[in-house]
């Protein structure tokens, strides 16, 4: 488990400044959970954890990442091993819709092309059961991953992130597309993977935050304005804009 | 802020003015349970005894409508303290109301009794001292004022000497059993008096952890003798 930190990260869409200088630390073995209304730069500053922002045409950032004290933006850092090491699950399930369940937990793997062929199936396994889907689908795995439930679908998108056995795990509103069962699933997952992997979840649902989550950092226009333990920032926020958009006041 | 949550917040302040009327409610059935005790007023003990229903009432009201909103509107930070504070000061409320009767009909049992004025004196110094703290609690509770509920302690001192000293004015009517009768119940007048006034210093707490986030309790009543030194 690694320890990931934004040092003075700032981040621009063209022109546009959309993060002000963040600093905030993610630790080992605990939840993270970003918190603010639609357009704050919490799904910027999640994508700027594993250098998935740069992916957007003129998208540009400024400052640090450092991933266990390495700078993940030096020069001499290949941006497709650190995806690998910080992986990433979006908010729509994407699964491969007519690969099999079987190749969708492996695609990562595959693509890579380090993992022997006999190795695939075992690592295949282990990945879906990480991801609480072994059960539900350890018959049928030669059928299409297109075939799952929504929920399935988004435990399935974990698998292929967990498959390539990263270090950190970001997720932006990974239950947002969910019904409330599949949501809880979801949920009970994000505990499971905290005992192996430094988590960080983007959430619009509050209460979800809440839950899921040891530590809270709220963002408002691209600024971080609050970072605390979860509990507190429920109950006694420092700050009265978050006081504000965690009792609903605005946002 | 959307219309759902504005009426979530319409209500909240609904549940906190009806506490404050609630406290208001109390603080005069101790009043009037005490002039009834000193005036030997029949009359006025029943409307003491039958205003509880009314006080129950609001007691029942806003218990439930703090559960459902604690169950439908998920709330957090102030929202969640504000909620805790309303159903903890409820019920201390509900109590001191609850004393007020057991004076009311403690009046009424003793109207033919002979009394002393010594200890009449004693306990409407100390209804005229938790009065005020019910009075003095609730305004801190109205006006989120944390140097008001600090003071409850202090206010509550007397009350508790008052109350030990009594055990010795009421012994000393041993000799007497009809005065003595009159005073085993005006024994437990003042202990009726004593807990409104660990009530009102309770609800003080309560506004404090709603101001601060931290519970503390103001006097540590299960722990009187305990020296600061000693915990060394």
């Amino acid at each position: 488990m690694r320890r990931v930190e934004a040092a003075g990260l700032s981040a621009w869409f063209g022109p546009n400044q959309v993060l002000h200088e963040v600093n905030v630390a993610a630790e080992p073995g605990t939840v993270t959970a970003i918190i603010g209304p639609s357009g704050c730069g919490k799904s910027t500053l999640i994508r700027c954890l594993n250098r998935m922002h740069e992916e957007v045409r003129g998208a540009r950032v400024q400052g640090k990442v450092l991933f266990d004290g390495m700078d993940i933006y030096a020069a001499d850092v290949d941006p497709v091993e650190i995806r690998r090491r910080i992986g990433m699950v979006f908010q729509r399930p994407n699964p491969f819709p007519t690969m099999s369940i079987l190749d969708n937990a492996v695609a990562g793997l595959k693509l890579g092309g380090t993992v022997p062929r006999a190795e695939l199936a075992e690592r295949a396994e282990r990945a879906l059961r990480s991801a609480g889907l072994w059960e539900e689908v350890k018959d049928r795995l030669r059928e299409p991953g297109g075939r799952l439930s929504g929920g399935q679908q988004q435990r399935l998108c974990i698998a292929r992130a967990l498959a390539v056995e990263p270090e950190v795990v970001l997720m932006d509103e990974p239950a947002s597309a969910l019904d409330p069962a599949s949501t809880l699933r979801i949920e009970e997952l994000v505990q499971e993977l905290k005992e192996r992997y430094t988590v960080v979840i983007v959430t619009h649902n509050m209460q979800q935050a809440a839950r899921v989550s040891d530590w809270t950092l709220f963002m408002l226009y691209g600024e971080l304005v609050e970072f605390g333990p979860t509990s507190k920032m429920f109950t006694k926020p420092d700050d009265q804009r978050t006081e504000d958009y965690v009792t609903g006041r605005f946002g | 802020m959307s219309a759902t949550r504005r009426r979530f917040h319409e209500e909240l302040e609904q549940l906190e003015l009806d506490v404050l009327a609630m406290g208001e409610l109390a603080e005069v059935a101790v009043g009037r349970s005490m002039d009834a005790l000193i005036a030997h007023d029949d009359l006025l003990s029943k409307e003491v005894v039958d205003g509880d229903d009314e006080v129950d009432a609001r007691y029942l009201s806003v218990e439930e409508r703090t559960l459902q909103v604690l169950a439908l509107q998920t709330p957090v930070a102030s929202d969640l303290r504000l909620l805790s504070v309303i159903l903890h000061t409820n019920l201390h409320l509900e109590r001191i109301a609850d004393m007020a009767v057991n004076i009311a009909k403690i009046a009424h049992s003793v109207s033919d009794l002979p009394s002393t004025q010594t200890i009449l004196t004693h306990l409407r110094e100390m209804g005229d001292i938790v009065r005020p703290m019910v009075r003095t609690a609730m305004e801190a509770f109205g006006r989120r004022d944390l140097d008001l509920c600090l003071r409850l302690p202090e206010m509550d001192d007397p009350v508790d000497r008052l109350n030990l000293g009594m055990y010795q004015e009421v012994a000393a009517l041993a000799g007497d059993e009809a005065a003595l009768n009159w005073g085993l119940r005006m024994l437990l007048v003042a202990r009726q008096l004593e807990r409104v006034g660990d009530h009102a210093v309770d609800i003080g707490e309560q506004v404090g952890f709603l101001l601060t986030g931290e519970f503390r309790e103001f006097s540590d009543a299960s722990h009187p003798f305990r020296n600061p030194a000693d915990a060394s």
